[in-house]
C-alpha cells in the first residue's frame, strides 16, 4: 500500500470507526420509516390485499411501478459501472462505488415489491415448481437470478481491491470481526502483478456478461408488458425503451448520491464539478433518447387511432394530464435546459434536475401501468367505480416510504463498511481527473 | 440567475404536486358530520303473483359511488301515508337488499296501483332515506308449441280488477330474451293482442348448453303503469352445444403443454454461455487465493 493510498485511507477512516449522534438520528428516522412499512406489510397480510388499491380490474398499482423503478436503478448502476470500467473512463474512480452500490442495493429491494403483488404468499414457489418456459414471468425469474448471480461475482471483484487495503490498513481502529470478516473476504489478495493482471481480466470478463445481461434483463421485464395485447403495453419498441429509461434515471439516482456524500463525507476534492457534468452529460443524452422514444411510442399509437389505444390516450392526456406533461415533457426538457446551457451547470442545478428525473420516471412507470389497467378491451360487470379507477392507500404509500428507507439504510451502512471512492484504483495522479472531463 | 432557476423549478415542483390528482392517495371522511346516501328502488313482477322489491344503497365519493354493507333496508307498501311494513332485509356487499312478496293481499288504490316504499333509517354516519315505487301487479304466462319443425312461444298476459276477476294485458310489448354468458341476447319483441295473447316463432340457431336447454325470459320492460313484469321458463329447444378444443395447435398458446423448441434452445445456449462465464470468474477468483497460499503464480 503506498502513502496516497494510506492517506485515502486514514481520510476515511472516521467513518469506519465511529457514528456520529447525527449518523444515529438518522439511521433512527430511517427505521422509524423502515417500522411503519413492516406494520403496514402486517395489515396487509392479515387483512388481504383489500388493504392496498388493487382491484379485479386494476389489478396492479404502486407496488409494480416501485418494482420497475427499483430494478431500473440496478441495470442502470451496473450497467453504468460496468460500461465506465470496459472503456476505462478516467473519471469514474472517484463514483464508480457509488454505482455498483446503487446497482446492489435497488437490487435487494426491488424483488420484495413484486411479492407485495401476490395475494398468496405461501404460494409464492409454485413459480419455482411449476413455473413454463412460455410465460414472460418465467423468463424474469430466470433473468433475475441470473443477474443477481453475476452482479455478486462483478461487485466482490470489483471490492476485493480494497477488501485487501482495509485488511491491511493497520491503523484503522475498529472491531477484531471486522478485520477478520475483511480477511476473509480478501482471500489473501495481495495486489501482485499476477493477481491483479487475473483480476483485471476477469473484471472485463464480468463488466462485458454484466452489460449483456442487464440489457437482456431489463428487456424481458419490458416483454412482461409488451408481449400481452394490453392497450399501450403491445408495442415493439418497449425493450430498448425501458433499458433507456433505466439508465436515464439511474444517472438521476448517481447524481443524487454523488451530491448526498460529497456534502456529508466532505468528499468536495474527490468529487468535482467536472464529475457532475460528467455523469449530467449522460443524463442528458439519455433523456433526448427517452424523449425520442416516449414520442415515437405516443405518435404512432396515435395516429393509428385503434379505439382502445385512443382511449388510452384520452386517459393520459385528461384524467393524468399534468403528471403526463411532467413526466414526459418537463421530465425531458429540464436537463436538455440545465445542461445544454453552460451558464446552468452549477452541482446545485445538476443535481436539482436529477432529483426532478427521478420523480418525473416514477411518474413515467405509473402512466405506463395505471391508465393501461383503467382501460381493459373487456368492461367488467357491474363496475363499482373504486374497483375500475386505481386510488393508492396508506398501506401502498407506507410500503414505498419503506423501501426508500431501506434503500438509504443500506447505502449508509455500506459507507461504513467499505470505502464510498475506490481506494484500490486511487493514485497520485488521479488528482488530476478534473482534467479528463 | 440561481434564484431564478430555484424560483422557477420550486414552482414546477408545486404545480405537479398540487396538480398531480391521478397520484392521490385514498383518504377517508375527513370530518364526522354524516354523509349522504341515495336509496334507488327497482320493482320486478315475476308470474307466480309476487313481487321483487331491490333496494340498492350508496354514498358518493370524489372518485366515484361507494356501496353501504349492512345496512337494513325496510319494505313497506300501502296507500297515501299509510304503509305496513312487508319486510326488511340487510345489504349485500354491493348494497342491495331484496324481498320478494304475495301481491294478493296488498292494498291497492283506486287506479289499482300498489305503492312500495324502502327506508334507510340511517345510522350516525349516514343520513335517512327513503325511496318509493308505484305499479299494477300484472302476469305473464309462457307455454311452447310446435308445428311439424316450427316452434312457437306463446304468451299470455293478464292483470286482476279491483274484484280480483283476470282481465287480459292487451297492446303491451313483450320482450323475449335467453341468457348468455355475460348479458341477455334478444330473440325478438312481440305486441300482446286485445286478448292479451301473443305468439314468437322461436328461431332454430341459437345455442343451447351441451343437451339444448335454453332458458328463455319474456318481459314488460320500464312499462309507466306495470313497472316491470317478467315470466322464465326452460326449454331444449337450443342447438347441443359441443365442448371441444381447437384442432388447430398453436405453439404460442400459452396452455400448450410444452415450450417451442426454439425458445428451449435460445434459453439453453444463453444461461449456457452466461453461468460458464460465471464459473470462470469463480474460477481466477479460486486462482487468486491460491496463488497467495503459495506465493507463487499457478498457471
Amino acid at each position: 500500500m503506498d502513502n496516497s493510498e494510506k492517506s485515502f485511507l486514514k481520510e476515511f477512516a472516521p467513518c469506519f470507526e465511529k457514528t456520529s449522534v447525527k449518523e444515529y438520528a438518522w439511521i433512527f428516522g430511517l427505521l422509524a420509516v423502515i417500522g411503519l412499512g413492516i406494520y403496514a406489510f402486517l395489515e396487509q397480510v392479515l387483512k388481504g390485499h383489500i388493504v392496498t388499491g388493487m382491484r379485479d380490474n386494476v389489478v396492479w398499482g404502486i407496488y409494480i411501478v416501485n418494482f420497475i423503478f427499483f430494478m431500473g436503478l440496478s441495470y442502470a448502476g451496473a450497467l453504468i459501472s460496468g460500461t465506465l470500467h470496459l472503456f476505462r473512463v478516467e473519471w469514474r474512480k472517484p463514483i464508480i462505488r457509488i454505482a455498483e452500490l446503487i446497482a446492489l442495493i435497488s437490487l435487494m429491494i426491488g424483488p420484495f415489491y413484486i411479492l407485495l403483488c401476490i395475494g398468496r404468499l405461501d404460494r409464492a414457489y409454485y413459480l419455482m415448481l411449476y413455473g413454463r418456459i412460455q410465460s414472460p414471468i418465467s423468463w424474469d425469474e430466470m433473468a433475475i437470478s441470473t443477474y443477481i448471480f453475476g452482479w455478486i461475482i462483478f461487485l466482490y471483484i470489483s471490492l476485493l481491491g480494497d477488501l485487501a487495503k482495509m485488511r491491511d490498513f493497520e491503523e484503522l481502529r475498529i472491531p477484531k470481526w471486522r478485520k477478520k470478516l475483511y480477511k476473509f473476504l480478501a482471500i489473501g489478495y495481495e495486489g501482485s502483478a499476477y493477481q491483479r493482471k487475473r483480476l483485471e481480466k476477469t473484471m472485463d470478463i464480468m463488466a462485458v456478461m454484466v452489460i449483456s445481461i442487464v440489457i437482456i434483463v431489463y428487456s424481458v421485464l419490458a416483454w412482461i408488458f409488451s408481449v400481452t395485447l394490453q392497450p399501450g403495453w403491445h408495442s415493439t419498441i418497449y425493450g430498448p425503451y425501458f433499458v433507456i429509461a433505466a439508465v436515464y434515471s439511474g444517472s438521476a439516482v448517481l447524481i443524487v448520491a454523488m451530491w448526498v456524500f460529497r456534502k456529508f463525507y466532505h468528499l468536495e476534492h474527490h468529487i468535482t464539478k467536472n464529475h457532475f457534468i460528467a455523469v449530467g452529460m449522460i443524463m442528458l443524452v439519455f433523456a433526448a433518447l427517452f424523449g425520442y422514444f416516449t414520442f415515437n411510442d405516443l405518435l404512432t399509437k396515435w395516429y393509428g387511432s385503434q379505439k382502445h389505444d385512443e382511449v388510452l390516450i384520452r386517459i393520459l392526456f385528461k384524467e393524468f394530464y399534468w403528471p403526463f406533461i411532467f413526466a414526459n415533457f418537463i421530465g425531458v426538457f429540464l436537463p436538455m435546459i440545465i445542461l445544454g446551457i453552460k451558464k446552468l451547470r452549477s452541482i446545485t442545478n445538476i443535481t436539482l434536475t436529477a432529483a426532478f428525473v427521478i420523480v418525473a420516471i416514477w411518474i413515467n412507470r405509473y402512466l405506463i401501468i395505471i391508465p393501461t389497467l383503467q382501460s381493459p378491451y373487456l368492461p367488467i360487470q357491474d363496475p363499482h367505480t373504486e374497483w375500475s379507477i386505481y386510488s393508492s392507500t396508506w398501506v401502498e404509500w407506507s410500503l414505498t416510504a419503506a423501501g426508500i428507507a431501506v434503500f438509504c439504510l443500506l447505502f449508509t451502512l455500506a459507507s461504513k463498511f467499505v470505502p464510498i471512492i475506490t481506494v484500490g484504483d486511487y493514485r497520485k495522479e488521479d488528482t488530476k481527473e478534473n482534467t479528463l472531463v | 440567475m440561481k434564484r431564478t432557476v430555484y424560483g422557477i423549478l420550486s414552482l414546477v415542483l408545486t404545480a405537479v404536486l398540487f396538480l398531480s390528482s391521478g397520484l392521490k392517495s385514498q383518504s377517508g371522511p375527513a370530518d364526522s358530520k354524516p354523509r349522504e346516501t341515495y336509496l334507488t328502488l327497482t320493482y320486478l313482477c315475476t308470474s307466480n303473483d309476487s313481487v321483487c322489491l331491490t333496494a340498492n344503497l350508496k354514498v358518493y365519493k370524489k372518485n366515484g359511488s361507494l356501496a353501504l354493507m349492512n345496512a337494513t333496508i325496510d319494505f313497506s307498501s300501502g296507500q297515501d301515508e299509510n304503509f305496513i311494513p312487508v319486510g326488511s332485509a340487510p345489504t349485500d356487499q354491493e348494497g342491495n337488499a331484496s324481498v320478494k312478496i304475495a301481491v294478493g293481499k296488498l292494498q291497492r288504490g283506486k287506479d289499482r296501483m300498489i305503492a312500495y316504499k324502502a327506508t334507510f333509517a340511517g345510522s350516525p354516519k349516514y343520513y335517512k332515506n327513503s325511496a318509493e315505487f308505484r305499479a299494477e301487479p300484472a302476469k305473464i304466462l309462457i307455454s311452447f308449441s310446435s308445428v311439424d319443425t316450427l316452434h312457437y312461444i306463446n304468451l299470455t298476459g293478464s292483470r286482476n280488477d279491483l274484484h280480483g276477476h283476470e282481465i287480459p294485458l292487451s297492446k303491451e310489448i313483450v320482450n323475449l330474451h335467453v341468457p348468455r354468458l355475460f348479458s341477455l341476447i334478444k330473440l325478438g319483441a312481440v305486441m300482446l293482442d286485445e286478448e292479451g295473447k301473443a305468439s314468437f316463432k322461436f328461431p332454430g340457431n341459437i345455442v343451447g348448453d351441451s343437451l339444448g336447454n335454453l332458458t328463455i325470459i319474456a318481459g314488460i320492460e320500464d312499462n309507466v303503469q306495470f313497472g316491470s313484469v317478467q315470466a322464465v321458463s326452460r326449454i331444449n329447444w337450443g342447438m347441443p352445444n359441443e365442448y371441444r378444443k381447437s384442432d388447430v395447435f398453436s405453439p404460442r398458446q400459452l396452455w400448450t403443454p410444452s415450450a417451442p423448441l426454439w425458445m428451449i434452445i435460445t434459453l439453453i445456449v444463453m444461461l449456457s454461455g452466461v453461468w460458464a462465464h460465471y464459473m470462470y470468474a469463480v474460477w481466477e477468483l479460486i486462482m487468486i487465493r491460491r496463488s497467495s497460499k503459495k506465493d507463487k503464480p499457478i498457471l
